[in-house]
């Protein structure tokens, strides 16, 4: 605790401190929300918070790979939207509910 | 370095609270928003951490462009805006013992871990340094990525295309 | 100020050779897509004989590159191509193939897009092919998600069907989930290991021993993976996407992507928790450990229940990921024993089975397949009295059903053959232990595996109709293959188990 304990300067732990908050809030989201669009956006919100993280150790490293990681991280989850809402679209073209307890047709 | 304490305890505040929003609002496009301002809060955090090229692309391609695409999501599929019942499922309580023995152990090894690491914001990383990283050493990666975005593309069309 | 921010970027050393097997792929799926855009919707099936030509071209590259000899390097070791490495590209080249086959004639008579598709299909098996040379987390996470984002759409392929819409939306949250838990488990690798590349991060391991964060960290990507092979208790996904999905996407789904989630672990944990002396490996084996037996006795227990065959052969391939795990468990345990000579030869054990486990089930799949295009229908019933109606489908399906079982002489035999040897060199009181659940499980696999083998024989015909199945060529081209992959393997195991051996 001796981090926490001396406010003078910031460190790298303060970030990551932070992204482990997102990352828990992201997940809890997930669990308790059943919009489909909600939960995909609960996962935007781990990655962020994984992205914080690697540029915080990009930092602290002085290594350039943790930016050119999260650069990767953020096209792959634009591309991971874009089916993600493709999807949401199909299906709501056959049904008119976006929840996911509604989606139950297959179980067991 | 003061200011820049204050700077970063303003947003990871902000940050915080609006993840929290995302996850308790009863309104999908209010959570979308909210999770505009964590997003924002980030792209501000990677530039206290001298890291912009990061930053932009994330301002670019997060809340330009993935927030758009969810509002759109939204605005198709009609989702509720003043739902009658809650967007929450039964799981509450065993998702606060989830977050509870999550964020304790992350939070406690990382501070265990990284305690004496400082950030040193003097030393900005150059945009030009990362260009030409992802185009030597992470030339592969790179021709996948456009791959999978070609395919991304073209999935969702052929699912988003009415016939 | 402007010329002091250009930088001059030295072209590297590009290994056309190395690459030519993947170039062949994209080249594929380049033709691929403007063919369907140049062919009349009635003729665009015909893309499937593209796709199909291009996956043997691509094969041509790899032959030429075994026989080249030497291992390649590319960029430092973030890129190799050795014959671990070719041996996988092969493995998914072949079972794309088969699964074009299994393909051709099923989205010809539906109301699908055909050439995207197999575009769709190629894509994901150019992520594949990356995979198996990838020893570079970001390589890694790019290809897995090139493999993943193309099979969200494929199984969501049935747009105008509920169980399609459900399959996709289950299997897409859960995809997606999962890489975010892989990846914030690899951003703590990197920050303390602070290195991208597996060898770089298994040096630190080697040096330090691990790290408690290192071990939470890699329990998180774990968890990850164990999503994308649908180990128990993150399996809950499987069943329902596989009956949801078109079935030669299950398929797929059930052999090539879950292959490549196996490669992208094996990648992970044995080149970079692993080498060089093994010593990080008792941070990670119990965790494969207990992963390996929930998902044999779960999967196992459950597919007992199953009344549709492809729901119980969902669960059975949820068990038989189990099985894969157990050879990796040993691995570990030996590892951590100080032998990685017998830690080498387990891992070749999981490569083998994988090997055996792509043929029989892609077999099994497309005599589904081939049954289903009379009977409409996937339940186990629907099978009575195939014997009198087709009695060569149902010899062959009798066969990939027994060498799922593990019966001797079928493939599948050599497949639980090499899984206990590397048991039973690991040699301590844990490897032992999960020696005995895989046997039990084991016996337990007869009998749900005997069901439909029981109502073709003994069950009378439900319907009077005696008309024999049509098998279209492609489709019987791809039961020919897989059926003498499986009878071959299981008289003569040499085969594979000299591919095993060259790839670690």
């Amino acid at each position: 605790m001796s981090a926490l304990a001396y406010p003078d300067h910031i460190t790298a732990t303060y970030y990551l401190v932070l992204a482990a908050i997102l990352f828990t809030i992201g997940a809890v989201g997930l669990l308790v929300r059943k919009n489909t669009l909600v939960m995909f956006m609960c996962i935007e919100l781990m990655l962020n918070a994984a992205n914080l993280t690697f540029v915080s150790f990009a930092n602290a490293l002085n290594d350039i790979s943790g930016q050119v990681i999260v650069f990767f991280t953020l096209v792959v989850a634009a591309a991971e939207v874009a089916v993600g809402l493709a999807i949401i679209v199909a299906i709501f073209r056959r049904r008119q509910s976006v929840n996911a307890d509604d989606v139950d047709l297959l179980k067991g | 370095m003061i200011a820049e304490n204050v700077v970063f305890g303003i947003i990871a505040a902000a940050m915080a609270l609006g993840a929290i929003g995302v996850v308790r609002t009863k309104n999908v496009v209010h959570a979308a928003l909210y999770l505009v301002v964590v997003l924002a809060g980030g792209a501000a955090q990677f530039i206290l951490l001298g890291q912009e090229f990061v930053a932009w692309v994330q301002v670019l391609v997060y809340i330009g462009a993935v927030i758009v695409l969810f509002l759109f999501g939204i605005m198709l599929t009609r989702a509720p805006m003043h739902p009658k019942d809650s967007l929450d499922n039964d799981l509450r309580w065993p998702a606060a013992v989830t977050s509870l023995f999550l964020v304790g152990i992350l939070v406690g090894l990382l501070v265990h871990t990284f305690h004496a690491d400082k950030v040193d914001v003097q030393r900005p990383v150059r945009t030009a340094d990362v260009t030409s990283s992802i185009f030597t050493t992470y030339i592969v990666p790179f021709e996948v990525v456009g791959v999978l975005l070609l395919g991304a593309l073209i999935g969702a069309v052929v699912l988003a295309r009415k016939d | 100020m402007l010329s002091a921010a250009t930088v001059h970027i030295a072209t590297p050393a590009f290994d056309w050779h190395a690459f030519a097997p993947d170039l062949v792929l994209v080249a594929t799926m380049v033709v691929v897509l403007v063919a369907d855009l140049l062919l009349p919707d009635r003729e665009s099936w015909r893309t499937s004989s593209i796709a199909a030509v291009g996956l043997l071209g691509a094969l041509v590259p790899i032959a030429t590159l075994v026989h080249s000899g030497h291992d390649r390097n590319l960029f430092n070791g973030a890129y190799v191509v050795d014959h671990y490495a070719l041996a996988l590209k092969a493995f998914f080249i072949i079972a794309t193939y088969i699964t074009v086959l299994l393909s051709v004639d099923y989205i010809r008579e539906g109301d699908y897009y055909k050439g995207e598709f197999y575009f769709l299909l190629l894509v994901s098996t150019f992520g594949m092919s990356i995979m198996a040379s990838s020893r570079d987390l970001i390589s890694l996470f790019v290809a897995l998600e090139t493999i993943s984002i193309p099979t969200f759409v494929l199984a969501t392929f049935r747009k105008h069907d509920r169980a399609s819409n459900e399959a996709g939306v289950k299997y897409y949250l859960i995809g997606v989930l999962s890489s975010a838990l892989m990846l914030y488990g690899m951003s703590l690798i990197y920050g303390v290991t602070g290195a991208t590349k597996l060898s770089d991060i298994a040096a630190y391991m080697s040096q330090h021993g691990t790290v408690p964060l290192v071990a939470v960290a890699m329990f998180l990507s774990l968890v990850g993976f164990a999503f994308k092979v649908s180990a128990v208790p993150f399996h809950f996904w499987a069943p329902d996407t596989y009956e949801g999905a078109p079935t030669p996407v299950t398929a797929f789904l059930s052999v090539a992507s879950k292959a490549g989630g196996f490669v992208a672990l094996i990648n992970i944990v044995y080149f970079g928790f692993f080498l060089p002396n093994g010593r990080a490996a008792d941070s990670w084996w119990p965790v494969l450990w207990v992963l390996a037996a929930l998902s044999m006795t779960l999967g196992n227990l459950v597919a007992l229940r199953q009344t549709n065959i492809v729901r119980m052969l969902a669960y059975s391939s949820v068990a038989q990921g189990g099985f894969m795990l157990v050879p990796f468990a040993a691995a570990g345990i030996a590892g951590a024993d100080g032998h990685p000579g017998k830690a080498a030869a387990a891992m070749s054990a999981v490569v083998i089975y994988l090997l055996i486990y792509g043929a029989m089930n892609l077999g099994a799949f497309a005599v589904v397949i081939a049954v289903a295009r009379r009977t409409r229908s996937a339940e186990i019933s629907s099978y009575d009295g195939l014997w009198e109606i087709a009695p060569g489908l149902a010899v062959v399906m009798g066969i990939f059903l027994a060498s799922l079982a593990g019966v001797p002489f079928f493939a599948g035999w050599f497949a639980k053959f090499v899984m206990f040897r590397a048991i039973i060199d690991a040699g301590t009181g844990w490897a032992i232990a999960l020696g005995i659940i895989a046997a039990v499980n084991s016996v337990i696999a007869f009998f749900y595996y005997a069901r439909p083998i029981r109502a073709m024989i003994f069950h009378a015909p439900t319907t009077e109709d005696r008309t024999p199945i049509v098998i279209p060529q492609p489709l019987f081209a791809a039961i020919a293959l897989t059926v003498s992959v499986v009878v071959v393997v299981g008289i003569y195991p040499q085969v594979f188990a000299r591919v095993g051996e060259l790839a670690f």
